[in-house]
């Protein structure tokens, strides 16, 4: 090609480009979703003087421009792959691939953020508890506890951070199941674990707070593609899973109440992929781990009429916590779930019966060290 | 308006391409006019009048300088202007500087202005003085308006240089050709820079960010930072230079050069004719010579030496680290006049690692808050404090970004301009290289849009001063 021919095809190329992208961001759709990453996208906004005058128009401008540019969940895969592939990049956006899994590094350890834990923990048991309450916590550890080792990414000590949380609220018994835990017990494209591996954790648990827990389950599984919320983050291809959970006699019997919106809910919210589920939210909108308890609720009670026990427990959990409850019901007649991120301590008094119940507090360490949103 | 955003590429630049294009030619001045205020208005809508005005000062002190350059009067009027001009630029980015100085010495306690500084104040300020100068020398005045208004807002030099001198395109505001070749090679030069900008000063940009809140501090963090910052500020003003000339060159417009690969340097008098070589030459012309430069006497020079690069440190930030890194340069080039350059001249190896090492310090100093911050990342450097050599999160990082670092390094060399210029010798080769580079150049485009797209790591390091 003649060095004419090549300014030519440059000049062709570079208009075609950008007159396309101009066209294809002034009349594509737009979506109002992005169901990869999870959020709502920037909506284009009001012209007017004022906002002009501001600068909150242009601001606002910029992000609706990013967030709508056509095709952006496909190139932000190719931005991606080259970050990871070309330029070697251990991780994209924090996020990294490992032997099939995704992973975020969690890291380093936030030593004010578990000693705010700690504290809002200590707040609790000030309140409501009394020396008849047996106190209980218990660590989750992140997936890239179990993969970072191997890979070369940066992740927390996890003894110490056990030790620093134990240390921190002694007035729990801590209870360690990170022993029982490994990479395959958790999603691959998700922060979470799988309710049908954590049985074992379950027992333990039961088993240090004086109670037994079922041992046989039916395992059940949805239809549909599960992308857990690494997928989106990571931008990277990966094959969807499905998700998983298990029921046997205790649990379909339980009668499960929902203190925030007031109403009873099912254990399994199996309309979790549906257009329009139990909870009124759009599919494309909901966390499908929202399949356990319906997810992030603040207040939920579950109760097991069957129960062979007047055995209570509250838990303060995060979203872990919903997929293990279910499976540690067998054993108590009633378990109340209140994830502080979501109310206030000081309301729990008008909800929840402390006198005589057994208190746990179970969090992942991606909240305990991410604690500012625990109230 | 960043160049290296969406709203930019996408929507601001293929309308004013076709505008201008579409426009007769009386008319492609006022389009591109009217564009430069609508990219200036994006990110400081309140500004514009500033510059309005700014600009309406400097068209009115022209006319007057050019009527009585031959008499006293305008000596005082050329005066003027630069006064009102710097007035501007001393107001809006230095008055709180020396408020709090003033201060500190006196113990009073009169409130700072905390005035947003004007995108670009120091660079349009800086045109705006080269052209009354420049009439008072006896350049002839613009009696467009919009003419002169296009010189001083034009957007592709508007925010971050380089600083174009009034006499080198005053004929271009009047009388400019377009050509094909023209608009490629503009193309060319402006998707380059953008693919500095964004592939490598953008990521190089996030080590920095990682390190400055890393609770981990080893010797080699410190070191990874600080040549890290020295690419980063590199490829990110080189590349928005890049950007401006290649627009300018879709334009029609032919800017100056600002970098020639400072960090083949072998002394740091070197490496200035290097490094942001607009600036340089504009405290050269309008600051060093006027005062005398090197015809008055050895000590006489020194002074002016002095001055020059207490000046070129304080534009670019109302900070004592700013004063301190002109200090530094003030110092080492004043050395080298006085004898070290010939020393220099026995080892190129030596030269090499003396000015990258001294360069490399300098932007430590640069870049930190404060002048503590500064002396604590320079003791980082030498593992003061009892920091261990190595840490696991510097190690993950040189991992991860050790591949970015080395293409840095060889990117701030001109080995690829030397290899694609061999290459291009050979007719088979410039054949194969005219095919290939539409292919590479768009397929650069479309990864840089990919990565605007998942809105990473994007400010401009240059938009500060």
């Amino acid at each position: 090609m003649s060095a004419k021919k090549k300014d030519f095809v440059l000049c062709l190329v570079f208009g075609l480009l950008l007159a396309g992208g101009f066209l294809l961001c002034l009349f594509l759709p737009k979506a109002k979703y992005s169901e990869s990453e999870r959020r709502m996208l920037s909506p284009r906004p009001k012209f007017s003087a004022q906002g002009v005058w501001s600068g909150r128009f242009m601001s606002d401008f910029e992000s609706y421009a990013v967030d709508t540019f056509p095709f952006r969940d496909f190139l932000r895969g190719i931005k991606a792959v080259t970050a990871l592939h070309v330029f070697l990049r251990q991780d994209n956006n924090g996020i990294y691939a490992e032997e099939g899994f995704l992973a975020s590094m969690e890291y380093p350890m936030n030593e004010a953020s578990l000693s705010h834990a700690a504290r809002r923990f200590g707040y609790i048991r000030e309140k409501y508890l009394t020396g008849e309450n047996r106190i209980y916590l218990s660590v989750i550890p992140d997936k890239n506890c179990f993969l970072a080792e191997k890979s070369g990414h940066l992740s927390m000590n996890y003894r110490d951070f056990e030790k620093k949380m134990a240390d921190l609220a002694d007035f729990a018994e801590y209870i360690s199941i990170s022993d029982l835990l490994e990479r395959d017990d958790y999603y691959k494209t998700d922060t979470h674990w799988r309710q049908e591996k954590i049985t074992d954790v379950a027992e333990r648990l039961a088993l240090a707070m004086g109670t037994e827990v079922s041992e046989d389950y039916e395992l059940c599984e949805m239809e549909q593609d599960f992308y857990g919320v690494y997928y989106g983050q990571a931008a990277l291809p990966f094959a969807p899973e499905r998700l998983k959970f298990l029921t046997e006699e205790a649990i379909r019997g339980c009668q499960v109440y929902d203190w925030q919106n007031q109403k009873q809910i099912p254990v399994y919210n199996t309309s979790v992929f549906d257009e329009s589920g139990s909870d009124g939210k759009k599919a494309a909108v909901r966390d499908p781990y929202e399949l356990f308890l319906s997810g992030s609720l603040s207040l939920i009670t579950i109760k097991n009429p069957n129960a062979r026990t007047d055995k209570r427990l509250v838990m303060f959990r995060d979203s872990f916590g919903s997929s293990i409850a279910p499976l540690l019901i067998s054993g108590y007649a009633q378990i109340d779930l209140v994830d502080i991120r979501y109310i206030h301590p000081d309301h729990l008094g008008q909800f929840i019966d402390f006198e005589g119940c057994d208190v746990l507090f179970l969090y992942s360490s991606l909240v305990l060290n991410h604690s500012d949103t625990l109230k | 308006m960043l160049f290296s955003s969406i709203s930019f590429l996408y929507y601001f630049l293929p309308l004013t391409i076709g505008l201008y294009f579409a426009v007769p030619r009386g008319f492609k001045n006022t389009v591109l006019l009217l564009a430069s205020l609508v990219f200036y208005g994006w990110g400081e809508p309140k500004y514009v009048i500033l510059m309005a005005l700014s600009v309406l000062l400097g068209y009115g002190f022209g006319l007057l300088v050019e009527k009585y350059r031959q008499k006293s009067a305008g000596r005082i009027l050329c005066v003027a202007s630069v006064g009102v001009s710097l007035s501007f630029l001393l107001y809006f980015k230095y008055a709180d500087f020396f408020i709090e100085n003033f201060n500190a010495v006196t113990g009073m306690g009169i409130l700072p202005l905390r005035l947003a500084l004007p995108i670009g104040i120091s660079f349009y300020t800086f045109q705006i003085i080269s052209y009354t100068v420049d009439v008072y020398r006896g350049e002839a005045a613009q009696r467009k308006l919009i003419s002169l208004a296009v010189y001083i807002a034009m957007f592709p030099q508007l925010i971050a240089g380089p600083i174009v001198r009034y006499h080198d395109i005053a004929k271009q505001l009047e009388r400019r050709g377009h050509s094909l070749s023209g608009a490629a090679c503009g193309i060319r030069r402006f998707v380059i820079g953008l693919a500095k900008k964004i592939l490598i000063a953008n990521q190089l940009g996030e080590l920095c960010g990682v390190f400055r809140t890393s609770g981990e501090k080893s010797v080699l963090f410190y070191w990874m930072y600080a040549v890290s910052f020295a690419l980063h500020i590199y490829f990110d003003f080189s590349g928005y230079s890049d950007m401006a000339i290649g627009l300018g060159r879709m334009f029609g417009f032919s800017f100056p050069e600002n970098f020639n690969y400072p960090y083949i340097s072998a002394s740091i008098t070197e490496f200035w004719r290097r490094w942001h070589i607009s600036l340089g030459s504009w405290f050269r012309d309008y600051v060093y010579i006027p005062m005398g430069g090197n015809r008055k006497g050895v000590g006489r020079q020194l002074i002016n030496i002095l001055v020059v690069w207490m000046l070129t440190g304080f534009w670019h930030g109302a900070a004592w680290n700013f004063l301190l890194w002109g200090l530094l340069f003030a110092a080492l080039l004043t050395l080298e006049k006085l004898w070290l350059l010939k020393k220099l001249e026995k080892s190129r190896f030596f030269s090499h690692i003396y000015t990258l090492f001294f360069v490399v310090i300098s932007f430590v100093i640069f870049n930190a808050e404060n002048l503590e911050q500064a002396f604590s990342d320079i003791a980082g450097l030498f593992g003061a404090g009892g920091i261990p050599l190595a840490c696991a999160e510097a190690v993950y990082y040189l991992k991860s970004f050790g591949l970015l670092l080395l293409a840095g390094g060889i990117g701030a060399t001109p080995a690829l301009r030397v290899l694609v210029s061999k290459i291009s010798e050979n007719p088979a080769g410039s054949r194969a290289l005219n095919l290939i580079e539409p292919a590479v150049l768009a397929l650069l485009f479309v990864v840089m849009t990919a990565y605007l797209a998942d809105g990473s790591f994007n400010p401009f390091l240059y938009f500060r001063f």
